[in-house]
């Protein structure tokens, strides 16, 4: 998060100032990539990079705090990754000799790959084993850094449904690192 | 029965809200049957890795694409110009466009081909030949008036022009209510019979007569000399000769047969 300089660097790349625009691109593009690993696997740099252009297009015309900025860029990516979903679902390619990992079967598998690599990855490949809303609610809560409302409103549902997903993701996460002695 | 071990998470008693409160916040202190789940948590959120910032190149260009290129100044004074010459365009066809319209009005008052409001105002502003008169019936050409009707006119255009010294009998009415002196031609004038001794009785006191009336649309009424009474030249000889009417001391000479054309001077009465 950039917390106080925000708004400077913000108003800076509506000006056009590219290291503001590159600063606030290392700031959020990481958390990107990682949320769009888990909700779509193996497309997240194109997805990431589609989202970038359309946030690109809207720049000048954005009007917010840093929680709305992220907010609008993770609903953007969203959108990005339900319009693939969609395509692949009418067009589907799978060669059986290019699974990605996060497609593979989640269970206790995850939690394996998880304790030989203790790196992000990892967690998120365990982040991966959980319900879609779940994931999706922590990661939206920890590692894009909105708060219960945002992420309400993200995903369209009720704040207390967010609240009620992001705790039962964490138990199921306590419960998976427990069974599988996970300790990163 | 069967001894099934548990995990101390699987019923969830031993996760509170707070703690997941705590985790969501990323806070490490937490119980210690959470503390995978805070690693895990803290491992997604860990510092970016070379992979993740490769991209950097490629949104600059986008970046730089959309914002920093400037409008090339021959665009803006093309657009500007082109603004000016659509400008002058609609300007040109309204110009164009007026013209037509009060061209065709001012020839078609001209040629009193107006309706007579309107050919009135064109009258009024521009010269244009007076409307005729709409109060008085007119005869068709070639019959003779009935008597006692009002036949100062005729048909004859020369002679429809009212001897008013006003040139607007309505104002004239209006101007003065109740005089009534006008030799109103009610038809006395033995219109059709050659004699053409109109306005022999004061028929237009009747109408005019109204003191203080002053309405509107008395037409003819006042002082004006309405119509000479010399009927229709054009009428069949058993009506006499028009000519012989003028010759008589009619105010004007007869018009020509074909003096529906002919304007007739402007006649004011002092």
């Amino acid at each position: 998060m950039i917390n106080e300089e925000f708004a400077s660097l913000l108003a800076a790349a509506q000006r056009g100032s590219e290291p503001a625009f590159s600063r606030l691109w290392r700031d959020v593009n990481p958390a990107l990539l990682r949320y769009l690993r888990v909700i779509a696997p193996g497309a997240e740099e194109d997805l990431a990079a589609e989202t970038w252009v359309q946030v690109v297009r809207g720049l000048r015309s954005f009007r917010g705090d840093e929680q709305a900025w992220r907010a609008w860029l993770f609903t953007t990516a969203r959108r990005r990754a339900i319009d693939l979903a969609r395509h692949r679902s009418r067009r589907p390619e799978a060669p059986l000799d290019d699974v990605a990992v996060a497609q593979l079967p989640r269970t206790e598998d995850s939690a394996e790959v998880a304790l030989e690599h203790l790196s992000t990855a990892a967690a998120i490949t365990l982040v991966s084993g959980l319900p879609r809303l779940q994931a999706e609610v922590i990661l939206l809560r920890v590692v894009a850094g909105l708060d219960t409302e945002s992420v309400a409103r993200l995903l369209t549902k009720s704040p207390g449904a967010v609240r009620v997903a992001a705790h039962r993701g964490l138990r199921r996460l306590a419960q998976l690192t427990a069974d599988t002695g996970v300790t990163l | 029965m069967p001894n099934i071990p548990q995990s101390p998470l699987q019923d969830g008693s031993a996760v509170t809200d707070t703690d997941l409160v705590a985790l969501l916040a990323g806070k490490r202190d937490v119980a210690p049957g959470l503390q995978p789940v805070a690693d895990v948590l803290a491992a997604l959120s860990a510092e970016p890795s070379l992979g993740e910032l490769a991209g950097e190149a490629r949104a600059l260009a986008e970046f730089r694409r959309r914002t920093v290129v400037p409008v090339p100044r021959r665009h803006a004074r093309r657009s500007t110009a082109g603004r000016t010459s659509r400008l002058s365009a609609k300007a040109a066809a309204g110009a164009a466009a007026a013209t037509l319209v009060l061209g065709g009005a001012a020839t078609a008052a001209f040629a009193n081909m107006l309706p007579a409001p309107i050919q009135r105002l064109a009258h009024d502003v521009i010269g244009a030949p007076d409307a005729p008169s709409t109060t008085q019936p007119v005869p068709a050409r070639g019959k003779p008036t009935v008597p006692g009707q009002a036949a100062s006119h005729g048909t004859h255009k020369s002679n429809a022009k009212p001897h008013n010294a006003s040139r607007h009998p309505y104002r004239h009415g209006r101007g003065q209510p109740g005089t009534g002196q006008g030799q109103q031609g009610q038809g006395q004038g033995q219109q059709g019979t050659g004699q053409g001794q109109q306005g022999q009785g004061q028929s237009g006191a009747g109408h005019a007569g109204q003191p203080g009336a002053g309405q509107p649309g008395q037409r003819g009424a006042g002082q004006g000399r309405q119509g000479n009474g010399l009927g229709n030249p054009h009428a069949p000889g058993q009506y006499g000769d028009p000519h012989f009417l003028w010759q008589l001391g009619a105010p004007h000479p007869p018009a020509t047969p074909t003096a529906r054309h002919a304007r007739p001077a402007r006649h004011t009465q002092p």
